[in-house]
């Protein structure tokens, strides 16, 4: 096809992105010519990176050869990828044989240029596609370089494509590196999410219907989320609730005040949940079925993650850990000395001081927890294996974190991890008021 | 397909044509391996060293010397002609015969392929590294009435250097033993290598037999030069001078001598190209390669650096002298680069651009700098003088 057809049909069918595609399109050019050695496409997540490089690349039937970094723990992983789907770009699926060994960047230039003059491809660009490129800066110093100049090191027609969210400057070394074409992505306007939501109608209801959904929808959700899957995951995970009063005939397709009323304390609710699959979409599903059945059930509340089973004394350690990290030690004397009464008069709170809930837990010993633990349980409690036992069983639940180094001959230190409703939550179990004793709330 | 390519060198077709006129007979005889047959300015080195080789292999006898002195004062060549002489000798028939061996320690890929190396020298067998070393301790420790006296040079003695410095005792233990009948010529650059580097039975074991070479003054420069030259007259005698006390100040180091005198006469032949005339290298072309070897570039690149290039290394003196460290972070810089900007009436750059620029000097060199995921916190250094950047900037 050629490419004057290529870049309309393309513009017709991607919503938001003529500008994008006018450019790569001209620069890719037909099979035979030239292009950058490097291009690199960046722009937030869901801006649509990738659908556009592989759309244009499909259309104008280029060879393409897409590596996610994520997955290339090595170099070797990453230069038998590519490699391995050169070997099968134009051999149909499953007649290819013959695995290459490769680990180094020497051993992968030699190896490329045979590989494409074995696909007999060399008069063709070929496009590596590298996506979340940000990862080549984490593996060896050379491959970023390497990478980049590609299509020297090869003589062949190579163009090499880098997708990332973060700035080209921050893919800059101190020893120099050739600099890459830089193309940006810009975030899709609300115009544009609307457009493209638009698509996803279903057929039996009319296009206009669907967009006075999309409209209310995106009047809840556009100020927090901008980021088009999420949007859309949660269209198609609402519509139901918003066709539930035509679907029982209570209201018709232009009762439009009447279908918000219906959905707007729904999607309040759901804009709480938004990034956060703490629901899956299958329960949501469900929930939203057995709510129209007429039951009423209650969404799973946040109130698990504060409840915790635990053992009577590792709930006192626990306490006294949040204490311990929570208020200075200067205090200790003050909230668990026998003599406490007394000094109440003297001590006066310093207003300019920062809460400590702000500034997040305090390094503490553990003489100062067991200090503590003493002095807060109740009855007498032996200072047994098992006391012990509890607080490296408190660690290695993520209870508590030890920070301290590894020489024996220092204390541990530890850190508290669990949040204030926790805490609360569990000192009610033992009838414990911790807000008496944390400094921050006198 | 069109070729696309690293910028290089045109590669030659034909042979290069070779004339045999004045200058290029003194190129190559001033070349660093032309190794003349005596040494000039070296006697009393090579008196020194014959003597202790000559009388070792005359007592059947073993021992060791240490070699030290800088790079390019003639140890090796030394040793060289010292062992050519005994040589001629010994086939003369004054002396017994001996065995020469050489171990270049920058040669090894470890320091214990040196073993496999003496082993295959000595006998041409082929072993392990561990093998060899039992090998050569058998050997060396073994009664043989009839054997002849192996000499063996050490060079860069330095880099057998192990944690445990198990090469360095063996090399140094061996000749020791009773019947070993070995010579050890070890040489290095450092004067007190024994000392610094070495535990104290492998330095006792090397003994106190030292040589130094001192680094040449400028007479004996001028003489090696001479020497070299003799016959030929294309050096005007001040500019052989002139670059002997050139090289004298910095190093004391014959190539550098040699090598700037080659230069010269090259750019002699380059100036003289058109007009027949025969001319002698005289001073002013041996301080113009003076100049291309010595002089640093990095005031001309900051000469030759773009206007907004020049404008950050000012904002980046200008934010020193300010805080009065040598060190600033970027988003400093930035802001002191922008005031700067709207100072000379320029249009200030952006971000990307101004990193783009920082990055672009700190790959030069100019600036020290961090990678680039640092982005504004990035710290930047200098790695010139601030009174370099004035001064080049000053025009």
């Amino acid at each position: 096809m050629p490419i004057e057809e290529v870049r309309q049909k393309l513009q017709k069918e991607l919503i938001g992105r003529q500008k994008q595609i006018e450019l790569l399109v001209s620069l890719f050019g037909e099979k035979h010519e030239m292009t950058v050695p490097s291009l690199f496409i960046y722009g937030h997540t869901g801006s649509g990176k990738s659908l556009v490089i592989s759309r244009i690349l499909e259309e104008l039937e280029g060879n393409v050869v897409t590596i996610n970094c994520i997955e290339c723990y090595s170099q070797k992983v990453l230069y038998e990828q590519v490699l391995e789907k050169i070997t099968i770009l134009t051999v149909p699926e499953g007649a290819h044989q013959g695995y290459i060994k490769c680990d180094n960047m020497n051993d992968f230039v030699k190896h490329l240029t045979s590989s494409v003059k074995e696909q007999e491809i060399q008069e063709e660009t070929l496009y590596i596609i590298l996506d979340k490129a940000e990862k080549l800066r984490d593996m060896e110093p050379h491959i970023l370089p390497a990478f980049l100049r590609l299509q020297e090191f090869t003589q062949l027609n190579i163009c090499v494509i880098f997708l990332s969210e973060i700035i080209w400057e921050k893919f800059r070394s101190n020893t120099g590196i050739c600099e890459p074409y830089t193309v940006f992505f810009p975030d899709y306007t609300k115009d544009d999410i609307f457009e493209i939501l638009c698509l996803d109608c279903p057929e039996e209801y009319c296009k206009e219907f669907y967009a006075s959904y999309i409209n209310l929808l995106l009047s809840v959700f556009f100020y927090v989320c901008r980021d088009l899957k999420e949007i859309r995951h949660l269209a198609s995970l609402n519509f139901a609730k918003f066709e539930e009063p035509i679907k029982k005939g209570e209201a018709t397709v232009n009762d439009t005040r009447k279908l918000w009323k219906n959905i707007e304390p729904h999607l309040k609710r759901a804009l709480q949940t938004v990034y956060l699959r703490e629901v899956s979409s299958s329960q949501w599903e469900k929930i939203q079925q057995e709510n129209i059945a007429g039951q009423e059930v209650s969404v799973p509340s946040l109130h698990y993650r504060c409840y915790l089973e635990l053992p009577f004394y590792s709930k006192y350690l626990l306490i006294a850990a949040y204490l311990a990290s929570y208020n200075p030690a200067k205090t200790d004397r003050r909230f668990f000395s026998k003599r406490s009464e007394k000094m109440k008069g003297k001590f006066k709170r310093n207003n300019e001081r920062k809460s400590n809930h702000l500034l997040g837990p305090k390094l503490f010993t553990m003489d100062r927890l067991l200090a503590i633990f003493y002095s807060i349980v109740e009855g007498r409690v032996a200072p047994s294996a098992d006391l012990f036992m509890q607080i490296s069983s408190l660690v290695t639940l993520h209870l508590l974190s030890q920070v301290s180094s590894d020489d024996p001959l220092e204390l541990p230190k530890y850190k508290c991890l669990v949040s204030l409703d926790t805490i609360r939550s569990i000192s009610r179990t033992v009838n414990f008021d911790i807000l008496r004793y944390l400094y921050d709330f006198l | 397909s069109s070729k696309v390519g690293t910028p290089c060198i045109p590669e030659r077709k034909t042979q290069a044509h070779k004339r045999e006129d004045l200058f290029e007979i003194a190129r190559s005889r001033l070349h660093v391996s032309a190794v003349p047959e005596t040494l000039p300015c070296r006697e009393n080195e090579f008196s020194d060293i014959y003597s202790f080789v000559e009388s070792k292999i005359l007592d059947g006898t073993g021992g060791c010397m240490y070699i030290s002195g800088v790079p390019g004062t003639g140890k090796t060549a030394t040793v060289l002609e010292v062992l050519r002489t005994l040589k001629q000798s010994a086939e003369d028939g004054d002396i017994g015969s001996f065995r020469y061996i050489e171990l270049n320690g920058m040669k090894l890929t470890e320091p214990h392929q040196a073993y496999v190396q003496i082993l295959l020298q000595l006998t041409g067998q082929k072993a392990t590294a561990d093998h060899a070393a039992e090998l050569l301790q058998k050997r060396f420790s073994g009664m043989a009435p009839r054997r002849e006296t192996v000499v063996l040079l050490v060079d860069e003695l330095d880099l057998l250097w192990t944690r445990k410095q198990d090469v360095m005792y063996n090399i140094f233990d061996w000749p020791t033993k009773p019947h070993a009948r070995l010579v050890v010529l070890a040489v290095a650059n450092t004067m007190d290598l024994p000392e610094r580097i070495m535990m104290s039975r492998v330095s006792s074991r090397l003994g106190l037999t030292r040589m130094t070479f001192q680094p040449y003054t400028f007479k004996q420069l001028q003489e090696i030069v001479f020497s070299r030259l003799k016959g030929l007259q294309a050096f005007d005698e001040d500019a052989i001078q002139l670059a002997a006390r050139k090289v004298a100040a910095v190093s004391g180091d014959a190539r550098r001598a040699l090598d700037i005198c080659r230069r010269a006469t090259e750019i002699v032949e380059s100036s003289s190209c058109g007009n027949k005339k025969k001319e002698l290298v005289n001073m002013s072309h041996v301080n113009q390669a003076l100049q291309e070897m010595f002089s640093s570039s990095k005031i001309t690149a900051i000469k030759s650096a773009s206007e907004q290039e020049q404008l950050f290394l000012k904002a980046v003196v200008a934010e020193f002298q300010r805080c009065g460290l040598e060190e600033a972070e970027f988003s400093k810089l930035y802001t002191q680069h922008i005031s700067l900007c709207r100072f000379e009436g320029l249009p200030p750059p952006t971000f990307s651009e101004l990193f783009s620029i920082c990055s672009s000097l700190g790959t030069l060199r100019i600036l020290l700098t961090e990678h680039g995921r640092t982005d504004l916190q990035m710290r930047v250094r200098l790695n010139v003088s601030q009174d370099d950047i004035l001064f080049a900037l000053k025009e």
